[in-house]
């Protein structure tokens, strides 16, 4: 479960404070996959960031499975985000000097004692690339660079991942490719699933969409039960 | 909390990287690898030459070290010198003395100076080169001293078959005994230290000297105890224990047989430290340089590893290895390529340089310079290492990280002291391998002090510099061509490493500067100490009557080409030295014997051929009383400035204080004076004089009988062969100091131009961006030109003035004449301006040439 209370975050630049997230309030349960929604700099990759804990908030605080995150020093953080959080972005991310096979294994080594390799093998199996193994991420294309992203992402079967306008690079086709993928994934491994999006197609497909604006949540809906909740 | 990443898996992380980036790592690579190949090169290089060079210097001695004394050792002092043989000391023993001789036929006997030697072992180094003339019954034209030499034989100076009218083949009585003159000494590699004897040289075996019944007790004979040793190292050890076992001898190494060579070699081992250090330093510069630019193209990436849950340990292990393994691989890389340098040059320049390509693996400088590569790359990697700390996740989603940009200095200091102690370790560091690398203390300390200084102003001066360009520019700014503005703006960008390029290049230049500014000086000092004008023929015993007939005779010679200089010699003796009588004295390694008959000479004015190197020389013409002393004597004599000594002339008491100390720089007339005072002292007393002259070799026997014809009583030494070993050996220094230097100039050259382009890969984002805005390449080249330029000068102008700093105190400390050369300097300004351009076109032309979409697809 994810728990955030009063978060806030500004960013310094050179005199200038920019207030990013105004204070945000949010309980996402665990196994729910939540889009978050609102136009650039509404502050979505921002709050995604402080959820992951790849960022310290300025205010308030993150609490992951009843553990406060801000609070932990950045190597705590590392261990939080090895163990319990996988990540997709937008721009895949992926280690150019590594193959396919070696940035799926990393987490794991980095994070996990024992053999990757198998399990690594298995998840680029499920999303397409078996015969991509050996392949670093130049000889990719898009759509299967951010499969391999996401093979990466549960290859520990973390309790939570995030992403980032996973399809945003991407176009329909393999946009649909990888989310179809992503929500697979979700639902068998009973993970929490936080995507940052724009696209309103696939929000309808969560469980419930919060919209930020100007860093605050403006409305935050149930799709899959009746209620609708409009925040402060 | 989870355990630290294994070294194994770290090392697997940190292969997998090197492997799949090899070309971006090529450059690190070759970047260690240069400076490495630049160490091993030299320092190989320097070992060989040095191992050829003292082989020639000890060929003057004929041993490593000489031990002269004016009687036989007693039994005791054998036996000690006997236990030095199991350390690997050889010894064999010359007996000096003169005699009179006579061939068959002819009752007029000659003075000779006779030197009884053991053929097996004398001499240890270099060659007695004979030659048997048609007719003399020899195997050989050229016999080696052993064939030549048995006990009813005696091989002789020309000069004496010149003077008895004999010639090879015929019967010399010496003593007792008679001799069949078997062959003629053309060249006796110890002639100058064995003492310029009174008449021709004799040279018999030691049995036959003592068959000859020369040896009486009480004759003036000198035993001359050489020792070879075998570790080279330990010469030094084996002097002390000598002079230890004999305390009345003089004790001299090889290193003091020559002036010239001593300090030839003084010099010649103070620039190659410089050299080696600058080799090292410069590979540092360029190690640090593409380590830091390596680590910064990998921020990306080390912000997704933290992403997926790296700490800054397990990324710090991962890089550390990784580091470590290209520092193994580049100095592997730069070690083949400075023993192939190594070997592969004598090979095409044996001829001009005494270089021999070695046998063996020169074990030494690979592992110095293999040690050096890895500790200076991982040294120099630990600034840029500890950033990794600081590199945050969120990079992965924004660029723009939040820049810290309050708080001061103490916030500051606080966010980099673990860089500063960085900076402290890598000194120490580099103060530890210039320790170990320097076999000159001097170069060694100095070298440090000025490096410190050098990258504290430039650091310091940049932080100025980008200040006020800063200011300028903000004031200026819309008023500037827009070209001048960017290039100008681009020096303090964030990011920018102006301030890391600008140490480099700086440190580089005064580095590459001082090398040059060194060899050019030391050069000049060695041509001034090695005129081709020095003296190669000694005369000896000649009266003050004869002198001014002896003068002429020679002008009228043809083939002699600097003409007569002459020193007077009084024979006395010291009475006291500061008021202790000479046989209450106590004195170390100086014959007292040498006390009661000492050569006393005048000078009006400082002697060609020696330097003050305490104390004043009296006017010419004083009247006043004075004493100059030649170093070693003062050493030994426990002489200084001021202190009473009083000598015994004939039957006149002379009292006079140390004015001056001078020490000898060239083999020229007062080369073996050691006590000279104004001539108003002596005035009156029997003199004889000693001269020399310089003549073309082919000349000099023509020379020695039209001397003989006109004064047979005067003694003509011919020096020749010495003079040419000397200068053959001091033109090879000069030689190799010019070959070496340049040749760490120009790694230099590569390693800054190295240091430069490893900036380019920073550049790619920039070029990409302006040329989607539609610059052309000539407008980004005149960018980057404007930026390179003033880094250049900035550089240029620092690296100069340390430079000329450091120079000017090596060679104050070296006791070198330092030459200001302006232009030199100027021009090294300018051409650090035109390297840094240069460099940075080169290094940025590929990246011009990219299509903007190759670019940001791989982005």
């Amino acid at each position: 479960m994810i728990e955030v209370r009063g978060l806030k975050k500004s960013i310094r630049n050179g005199a200038r404070t920019v207030e990013i997230l105004r204070g945000i309030d949010l309980t996402i349960p665990k196994g729910q996959f939540a889009a978050i929604m609102g136009a650039s700099g509404s502050g979505k990759s921002t709050l995604l960031g402080l959820l992951a804990g790849l960022d310290s908030p300025s205010e308030g605080e993150v609490i992951l499975d009843g553990v406060s995150i801000g609070s932990l020093e950045e190597d705590k953080l590392a261990e939080v985000r090895g163990r319990r959080i996988g990540f997709v972005f937008q721009s895949y991310q992926l280690i150019p000097t590594l193959t396919a096979l070696e940035n799926v294994m990393l987490p794991h080594e980095l994070n996990a004692p024992g053999n990757a390799r198998g399990r690594a093998e298995a998840l680029l199996e499920t999303v397409g690339l078996g015969d991509r193994l050996h392949h670093y991420p130049v000889q990719l294309s898009g759509g299967e660079q951010q499969r391999v992203a996401l093979a990466r992402a549960f290859v520990l079967e973390p309790p939570i991942v995030l992403a980032d306008e996973p399809t945003g690079n991407l176009d329909s086709k393999n946009g649909q490719h990888v989310l179809e993928l992503l929500m697979e994934r979700q639902r068998e491994s009973g993970t929490t699933l936080v995507m940052v999006t724009h696209d309103a197609q696939i929000a309808e497909r969560a469980d419930r969409k919060i919209h930020l604006r100007d860093g605050t949540i403006v409305a935050d809906e149930l799709q899959t039960a009746v209620r609708t909740e409009t925040l402060r | 909390m989870k355990p630290a990443l294994p070294w194994g898996t770290a090392g697997r992380i940190a292969w997998r990287e090197l492997r799949a980036g090899k070309a971006k790592f090529l450059f690190v690579l070759l970047s260690v690898a240069v400076g490495v190949a630049a160490l091993t090169g030299v320092r190989g290089f320097s070992d060989s030459f040095s191992r050829a060079l003292l082989t020639q210097a000890r060929s003057i001695l004929a041993a490593d070290v000489s031990a002269r004394m004016f009687r036989q050792a007693t039994p005791q002092e054998t036996q000690e010198l006997r236990a030095l043989e199991p350390r690997g000391v050889r010894e064999t023993v010359v007996t000096e003395t003169l005699s009179m001789a006579m061939v068959k036929g002819d009752p007029i006997p000659l003075l000779v100076s006779l030197k009884a030697v053991n053929p097996e072992k004398y001499p240890f180094y270099g060659t007695v080169v004979l030659s048997a003339r048609a007719g003399s019954g020899a195997r050989s034209e050229h016999p080696s001293l052993e064939q030549a030499l048995t006990n009813e034989t005696a091989v002789v100076d020309d000069n004496l078959l010149v003077r008895l009218r004999a010639k090879v083949g015929d019967e010399l009585k010496i003593g007792d005994e008679w001799f069949r003159i078997a062959a003629v000494i053309e060249k006796e590699p110890d002639r100058l230290t064995a003492g310029v004897g009174l008449g021709p040289r004799v040279m018999i075996t030691r049995q036959a000297l003592a068959q000859a019944g020369l040896l009486a007790p009480g004759s003036r004979a000198t035993e001359r105890y050489l020792f070879a040793v075998e570790n080279k190292q330990s010469v030094d050890a084996v002097k002390s224990q000598v002079e230890k076992d004999l305390p009345e001898a003089q004790v001299t190494d090889f290193r003091e047989a020559s002036p010239q060579l001593t300090q030839g070699l003084d010099h010649a081992t103070g620039l190659l430290s410089l050299i080696c250090l600058v080799a090292m330093v410069l590979g540092a510069i360029g190690v640090a340089m593409a380590m830091r630019a390596h680590l910064q193209q990998r921020i990306e990436v080390l912000a997704i590893m933290k992403s997926v849950g790296a700490r800054s340990a397990d990324i710090l292990r991962i890089y550390l290895l990784q580091t470590v393994l290209l520092g193994v691989a580049g100095a592997l890389i730069g070690i083949g390529l400075g023993l192939g340098v190594e070997y592969a040059l004598p090979v095409v320049l044996g001829k001009l340089l005494p270089l021999q390509p070695a046998i063996r693996l020169p074990l030494d400088p690979v592992l110095a310079a293999l040690g050096t590569g890895v500790l200076t790359t991982v040294l120099f990697c630990l600034p840029p290492l500890l950033d990794v700390r600081r590199v945050r996740p969120v990079l992965v989603l924004r660029r723009t990280v939040e820049s810290g940009n309050g708080g001061g200095w103490g916030t500051w200091l606080r966010e980099h002291r673990l860089q500063m102690v960085s900076i402290v370790v890598i000194l120490a560091g580099l103060a530890g391998i210039a320790a170990g690398l320097a076999d000159s203390v001097v170069v060694g300390k100095w070298f440090a002090i000025c490096l410190a200084g050098v990258l504290t102003v430039l650091l310091g001066l940049s932080a100025a510099t980008l200040r006020g360009l800063r200011a300028f520019l903000s004031r200026t700014r819309l008023h500037l061509h827009s070209t001048l503005r960017h290039g100008l703006a681009n020096l303090y960008r964030p990011g920018n490493q102006s301030a890391a390029v600008l140490a480099a290049l700086g440190a580089g230049v005064m580095l590459i500067l001082s090398v040059f500014l060194m060899q050019q000086s030391i050069v000049e000092s060695l041509r001034e100490d090695v005129k081709p004008e020095t003296p190669n023929v000694f005369l000896i015993d000649m009266s003050t009557d004869e002198l001014p007939g002896i003068r002429g005779l020679l002008a009228k010679q043809k083939g002699v080409i600097a003409g007569l200089e002459a020193i007077p010699v009084v024979a006395g003796r010291v009475e006291s030295i500061n008021g202790t009588p000479v046989d209450q004295l106590k004195v170390k390694n100086y014959p007292k014997h040498l006390l009661q008959s000492a050569d006393l000479s005048w000078s009006g004015t400082v002697p060609a051929g020696t330097k003050v190197a305490e104390g004043k020389w009296w006017a010419s013409g004083s009247q006043k009383s004075g004493l100059a002393v030649v170093d070693r004597v003062a050493a030994r004599l426990h002489l200084k400035i001021g202190t009473p000594v009083i000598f015994v002339v004939g039957q006149k008491t002379i009292a006079v204080k140390v004015a001056a100390i001078y020490k000898v720089t060239g083999e020229h007339a007062f080369a073996r004076s050691e006590f000279v005072m104004p001539e108003a002292e002596l005035k009156g007393q029997p003199v004889v004089w000693y001269g020399d002259v310089h003549a073309r070799p082919g000349a000099i026997p023509d020379i020695e009988r039209a001397l003989f014809a006109a004064y047979p009583t005067v003694t003509v030494i011919n020096i020749a062969d010495i003079v040419e070993t000397i200068q053959g050996v001091v033109d090879q220094i000069t030689l190799v100091i010019r070959f070496l230097a340049a040749f760490s100039i120009l790694s230099g050259l590569i390693i800054l131009a190295s240091s430069v382009a490893g900036t380019r890969f920073r550049r790619i984002r920039e070029v990409v961006v302006l040329k989607t805005l539609g610059a052309t390449r000539r407008r980004i080249a005149t960018v980057f030109s404007v930026e390179f330029t003033v880094l250049g000068l900035l550089a240029g102008a620092v690296g100069v003035i340390f430079a000329n700093l450091l120079t000017r105190i090596l060679l104050h400390r070296m006791d070198v004449t330092f030459h200001r050369d302006l232009p030199g300097s100027l021009g090294a300004v300018a051409a650090t301006a035109v390297l840094a351009v240069a460099t940075g076109w080169i290094a940025c032309w590929r990246i011009l040439g990219q299509k903007p979409l190759e670019v940001l697809r791989e982005e």
